[in-house]
């Protein structure tokens, strides 16, 4: 029985930490795994919804892909804004990093405005839950839904930048508290790839 | 710092192209499957380069990338054909 732990605890070569992270880090890992198998559930529904239908609309006639990939290099921008937040505040750099967090918050402002927009604009057309005057009526039903979930999450990105750059001009945020931020910061854009691949181009 | 300014460049060249490829006059299989694999390459550099998954022990990359991935394979494998199914019978017979 021994022999039997002591080869389990070599296989994953950590020994009584095998992620060699911090519970925040760990923490955050099994959140952003949930939370992107919500996103895949959704997405994997889209599909469904997609492949059964016999008048998907074309993308192209609905939305303006040059407006959609300007809210994309917006939220890529605010990625890597962050990302240099993270690194400033691992090399104690505290004044940068604040700068870097406090340019991601508006990056994210940009977006939800950007975001914004596009649906009052798609409303004013006619876009409902449950109709719209180009095609399948389900696709009002994802549209909403898959950006209002992923804009739900920006926000909340927004709310924590800001409060992150609060706790940093205070001298309160530390290292990991920025590296949080950070991680959940890339999630919303990670998972924004997906929306924009599947939703908007394919 | 500058590592991350290259990933941001390479993130918006894959937009770019992806952009690209949408207008352009593609056969729809290879348009879709260059579309995945763009999708997929970008995430991974997300990941990778910005989320500091390369630098993570295995054991973590491991847990999230394979629970990522095999959850959404289980999920599309296990409906896409029956999307497919029901759409083929509609299309033969009729809505219900």
């Amino acid at each position: 029985m021994a022999h039997t732990d002591t080869r389990s605890i070599d296989r994953w070569a950590g020994g009584a930490c095998p992620f060699d992270a911090g519970w925040r880090k760990v923490m955050m890992w099994w959140f952003i795994v949930t939370d992107g198998l919500l996103f895949a559930g959704f997405l994997a529904s889209y599909g469904y919804a997609r492949i059964l239908a016999f008048n998907w609309p074309e993308q192209a006639e609905v939305f303006s892909l040059k407006y959609i990939a300007a809210m994309t290099f917006v939220l890529i921008s605010s990625s890597a804004t962050m990302a240099s937040a993270v690194h400033a505040m691992a090399e104690g750099k505290r004044g940068q990093a604040l700068k870097f967090v406090v340019f991601t918050a508006i990056g994210g402002i940009v977006f939800l405005g950007m975001q914004a927009y596009e649906w009052s604009h798609l409303i004013g057309e006619g876009a409902r839950l449950v109709r719209n005057p180009w095609g399948e009526a389900s696709f009002g039903a994802y549209f909403f839904l898959l950006t209002g979930f992923h804009g739900t999450h920006v926000l909340t990105g927004v709310v924590i930048l800001v409060s992150t750059a609060i706790r940093l001009a205070r001298n309160r945020s530390t290292k990991d508290g920025v590296e949080m931020a950070g991680l959940y910061w890339h999630f919303v854009d990670l998972v924004w790839v997906f929306i924009f691949t599947l939703f908007y181009l394919l | 710092m500058r590592g991350y300014w290259i990933t941001w460049g390479v993130l918006l060249v894959f937009t770019a192209v992806m952009l690209w490829a949408d207008a352009a006059p593609i056969p729809r299989l290879a348009f879709v499957v260059f579309m995945v694999a763009a999708m997929l390459t970008k995430a991974s550099i997300i990941g990778a380069n910005f989320m500091h998954l390369r630098a993570e022990r295995a054991g973590i990359v491991l847990t999230v990338v394979v629970g990522l991935l095999v959850t959404a394979v289980v999920l599309y494998v296990l409906i896409v054909p029956d999307a497919a199914r029901i759409h083929e019978m509609v299309s033969r017979y009729g809505p219900r």
